[in-house]
């Protein structure tokens, strides 16, 4: 099975969207995301918790300490409104562009000029 | 006590650093545990699982370092945008809480701001006057070198005499405490110029090292220089805006020649126009040309010096005494330097100090009525604070939030004041009288902006605190439940509402008690009797010299003829040559001898009042003779002497002046004069001068370039017109207008005036705001007590008993202030004393005068909280609760 590299920016989408749901501690969104890309992204484990990071930093996230079904102390993550309304506006703008590149990509071959600068 | 400051503050920092560490740790342990679990659950051995979360996470170590790295970014930038929101949320707050008691915004914000502005305009004199006056590098160092008698100046005044031109030469050459000398002096001349007419023009001549003193550089060409001078020092730098609007900013002028005045000068270069002879000079010369210090002697501007580092003023005087002394052959000087601060040249420096010290006391009393108002604020507001401190809001919290709102008021109010100061220095300077022109040099600077500043933010971090005190003494739960009103009845707030009334009411005492100080010197300065009658005497001056009247015999035969002529006009009733004008004065310098009486010490210099007058001059200024005879003989060989009556009395207590001979000698041949009469005591000179302090008059000699005739009429200044055409008609083109002695006598009294109405102002505003202190805290009071009145009413008191209270209350905080502020007054008015003329700085009638005032306006202030009181209906103040 091959695996495909996460592109940079969309795994803050990705974590947005699986927050969206409901919160979740740092384990949680990992099997999330394996489960819901059928495990075809290749992503460290660490990657995530940056990402998480960063998005708390801007206050699209909110942390607080919760406990686990089994008990144990875990960082729990919410998404917050702004998280919610960055979720919306830039998962638009990605399936716009994503429909854009696969058009240009897939379609119009035979439009493009001679491409002999790439 | 250090060390464990140092090490909390350190502790708390790596607690903090722990924490994020911690957390991270936790999660990523969390994370590799649960992993592990999941793959134990598909099937792995446990051992296995591990390395696999581990290798799934990414290098361990690297990881670990980078995620700390970003939750510790992460937790500052939280840190701030709390902050932000924070106090974005506080200062919402803050302006819907100011906003929703709009006049009480208002007279908080005007109060400060009065206070800040009164601050601000005499604060920019004092910068710009006392602090900063010299426009050059290092100028904490420049002093004004100049000399004074080193023994006998009895005249009252402060002397200070241009050195001559021998002795700078002697210290400039060998005086090592000054690291340069400067001097110059302004000068109109005409510059000719090929079309058109001349133009009047500043010229300014000075040191080859001026522009190096000044930290300044020519703009193009070069610098005069010593050898310039050598070479007969023709030679001229112009201004840059004379460069650029006359010269077209040509590089071509320079080689060509400009004539100024009779003389001709090559030009060599231009100096940027930021170049300035010392301040009070009015505006920048056009043109520069070198000093010759060998042959000129310095003007009016007189000698300036920048002391070496380290250098202090006693030392640098003694040091030009001995360079002064090893220069003559006795060693003997009868002139010692006199070093002076540019401040201590400020003619009105007491004056500054002593507005100073009143406009302190002014922010004082403004200060103290916002803490008023805002105490009775927070009292009111103690619930909202009690309500919020239950719902969380921490203590640290609170205290922002009562910061974030007195620094609001008191920045706004800042403002505000810098606004009012700015306006009231330019009224300042509009209104001044010209004894105090150098006013028009003060600017509100960045020092005077810096003060402004300041005292927002201390007095707006005091007002926080005080707000946060003031809350944290009632508890939460009390003000919970007690209702608004009574919460604030605490005996402490009271007791410190009313001190600060009293020490508003002692601040405001002292301020009138030295207003009325002032007013009543200007009184005196007002009818002091002067000893003539300046009324319908009027002084033409002819400036003879400029008309070809050189010599002093051509000079005799105009003025024979002019007063021949002048004394048969109607309107003239007498009229007399006067060297000295009134206003003036002119001393004899020497050593000071009586015939037959041992000389003065050798080194002994004494100047002494002397005008050369004729006869008629006491007729015609109404000073009358007390003994002997007017001249007899007018000769200079005659050599008679008039003396006035403090002169006689100073030399004769006992026996008559008449007939004995003095001299003011220069040397053993200097000739002696007999006395012949003794006149009356006069302050020619002024109001402020003493008019018992030795006068001669000799008779008028035609020594003067102008002759100044001193005519009296029963009519006024335009019936004198005639004398003007006489003086055209015999050769003098352009006399100068007739001006009224009068006047001249009034304008002495236009600077104490001025100060004496800034002062009064001042005081008026402190004692304004006194009484709206005064008049807030017995509103406060009659409110909290509207219950206690009410039930006072239905017992039966009268209402002239319960209004008597109230004035009592009022009276009380009066009067105490009264008692202390008289006792400040006793202290403070010493700043005032050098301004007082006729009146003791312990005048009881000031004293009387300032409690009187204040008791007066106090109960203005208790009227209207003594009605309210009156108003009281005990029915519903009994149920009120």
């Amino acid at each position: 099975m091959s695996r495909l590299p996460v592109l940079k920016g969309t795994l803050d989408l990705l974590v947005l969207r699986a927050l969206s749901w409901t919160p979740m501690h740092g384990f949680e969104i990992v099997s999330w995301l394996e489960r819901a890309a059928s495990s075809s992204l290749e992503l460290e484990d660490s990657a995530l918790y940056q990402a998480v990071y960063r998005l708390e930093e801007r206050g699209l996230l909110q942390a607080d300490w919760g406990v686990t079904e089994n008990n144990r102390r875990a960082r729990y993550y919410k998404i917050t409104a702004a998280g919610r309304a960055h979720l919306r506006a830039e998962t638009k703008n990605w399936v716009t562009y994503a429909d854009t590149v696969t058009n240009i990509l897939t379609v119009a071959t035979n439009a493009q000029p001679n491409s002999s600068t790439s | 006590m250090i060390r464990t400051g140092i090490k909390r503050v350190f502790r708390l920092a790596l607690h903090r650093r722990d924490r994020w560490e911690r957390e991270v740790e936790d999660e990523i342990k969390l994370h590799l545990a649960l992993r592990a679990e999941q793959l134990v659950a598909m099937g792995a051995s446990p051992d296995d699982a591990y390395q696999e979360a581990v290798r799934k996470f990414g290098p361990l170590v690297e990881s670990r370092a980078r995620l700390i790295d970003a939750a510790r970014h992460r937790e500052q930038r939280m840190q701030r945008t709390e902050y932000l929101s924070d106090l974005r949320q506080d200062i919402g707050f803050a302006l819907r809480s100011l906003g929703r008691q709009r006049s009480w915004t208002a007279v908080a914000l005007l109060t400060f701001a009065l206070g800040i502005g009164a601050t601000t305009a005499v604060f920019s004199v004092v910068s710009a006057l006392l602090l900063h006056f010299m426009p050059y590098p290092n100028a904490n160092r420049i002093v004004y070198v100049s000399q004074e008698p080193t023994e006998g100046n009895t005249t009252g005044i402060s002397v200070s005499i241009t050195p001559v031109s021998q002795i700078v030469r002697e210290w400039m050459r060998n005086a090592h405490s000054f690291e340069a000398f400067e001097t110059g002096q302004l000068v109109k001349k005409r510059l000719k110029t090929v079309s058109g007419d001349p133009s009047e023009v500043g010229v300014a001549s000075i040191f080859p090292t001026f522009v190096n003193f000044t930290g300044q550089h020519v703009v193009r060409g070069r610098m005069f220089t010593q050898n310039d001078i050598v070479d007969g020092g023709r030679v001229v730098l112009l201004s840059e805006t004379m460069w650029r609007t006359r010269f077209a900013a040509s590089d071509s002028v320079f080689g060509k020649v400009v004539t100024l005045g009779d003389s001709t000068y090559q030009i060599i270069g231009v100096l940027p126009s930021t170049v300035q002879l010392p301040p009070y000079v009015p505006k920048s010369p056009d043109f520069w040309i070198p000093f010759d210090i060998r042959t000129e002697n310095l003007g009016v501007w007189g000698l300036i010096g920048r002391l070496r580092p380290g250098v202090d003023i006693p030392q640098a005087q003694r040091e030009l005494d001995s360079v002064y002394a090893r220069s003559t052959s006795t060693g003997t000087i009868p002139f010692r330097a006199r070093i002076t601060t540019p401040s201590q040249r400020v003619n009105f420096r007491d004056s500054l100090v002593m507005l100073t010290g009143a406009v302190a006391l002014v922010l004082l009393v403004a200060c103290a009525n916002v803490a008023h108002l805002l105490l009775a604020r927070s009292a009111s507001r103690q619930r909202e604070l009690a309500i919020r401190a239950a719902l969380g809001a921490g203590r640290g919290r609170l205290l922002r939030q009562l910061l974030t709102e007195s620094m609001l008021l008191t920045g706004a109010g800042a403002l505000l004041g810098i606004a009012i100061g700015w306006a009231g220095l330019k009224a300042l300077i509009a209104l001044r009288p010209g004894s105090l022109n150098s006013l028009e040099l003060a600017r509100l600077d960045g020092t005077t902006l810096a003060l402004a500043v300041g005292v927002a933010v201390a007095s707006g971090v005091l007002f926080g605190i005080l707000g946060v005190l003031q809350a944290a003494r009632s508890s939460t739960n009390d003000s919970l439940k007690a209702s608004a009103l009574s919460s604030s009845h605490s005996r402490r707030e009271r007791r410190f509402r009313a001190g600060l009334v009293v020490s508003e009411m002692a601040l405001s005492a002292t301020l009138i008690v030295g207003a009325v100080m002032l007013v009543r010197s200007v009184v005196n300065l007002q009818r002091t009797d002067l000893g003539f009658t300046p009324h319908g005497l009027y002084a033409v001056t002819l400036p003879l010299a400029d008309y070809g009247f050189e010599t002093p015999a051509a000079r005799a035969s105009f003025v024979a003829e002019f007063m021949r002529r002048a004394r048969a006009v109607p309107s003239v009733a007498s009229a007399s040559l006067t060297g000295v004008q009134p206003g003036s004065r002119w001393f004899s310098v020497g050593r000071f001898q009586v015939e037959g009486e041992p000389p003065g010490p050798e080194n002994k210099t004494d100047l002494i009042d002397i005008n050369s007058i004729q006869s008629a001059f006491f007729a015609t200024m109404r000073i009358p003779m007390k003994e002997g005879t007017l001249f007899t003989d007018t000769l200079p060989e005659a050599r008679q002497v008039i003396v006035n009556a403090g002169f006689a009395r100073k030399h004769w207590p006992a026996g008559s002046a008449v007939g004995h001979r003095i001299r003011v000698a220069h040397s053993d041949k200097t000739p002696w004069y007999t006395i012949v009469g003794v006149a009356g005591e006069a302050s020619t000179s002024g109001p402020m001068a003493e008019s018992s302090a030795p006068l001669l008059y000799t008779a008028y000699d035609n020594g003067h370039n102008s002759a100044v005739v001193l005519v009296r009429t029963n009519a006024d200044a335009r019936a004198l017109s005639p004398l003007l055409d006489i003086a055209r008609t015999m050769g003098v083109r352009r006399p100068r207008p007739v001006e009224s002695v009068e006047e001249t006598m009034h304008g002495f009294l236009a600077g104490p005036r001025f100060i004496m109405l800034l002062l009064t102002a001042l005081t008026l505003l402190a004692v304004a705001l006194a009484a709206i202190g005064l008049y807030g805290v017995m509103s406060h009071r009659v409110a909290q007590d509207t219950r206690e009145i009410g039930i006072r009413v239905a017992l039966g008191a009268s209402g002239s008993r319960i209004g008597r209270t109230v004035i009592a209350r009022g009276l009380a905080l009066t009067a105490a202030g009264t008692v202390l502020g008289l006792g400040g007054a006793r202290w403070a008015t010493k700043v005032v004393e050098s301004q007082l003329h006729g009146v003791s700085p312990l005048d009881p009638v000031s004293f009387v005068v300032g409690a009187l005032v204040l008791i007066a306006i106090s109960l203005v202030a208790c009227l209207v909280p003594m009605r309210r009181a009156l108003a009281v209906d005990p029915m519903t103040a009994i149920r009120s609760d």
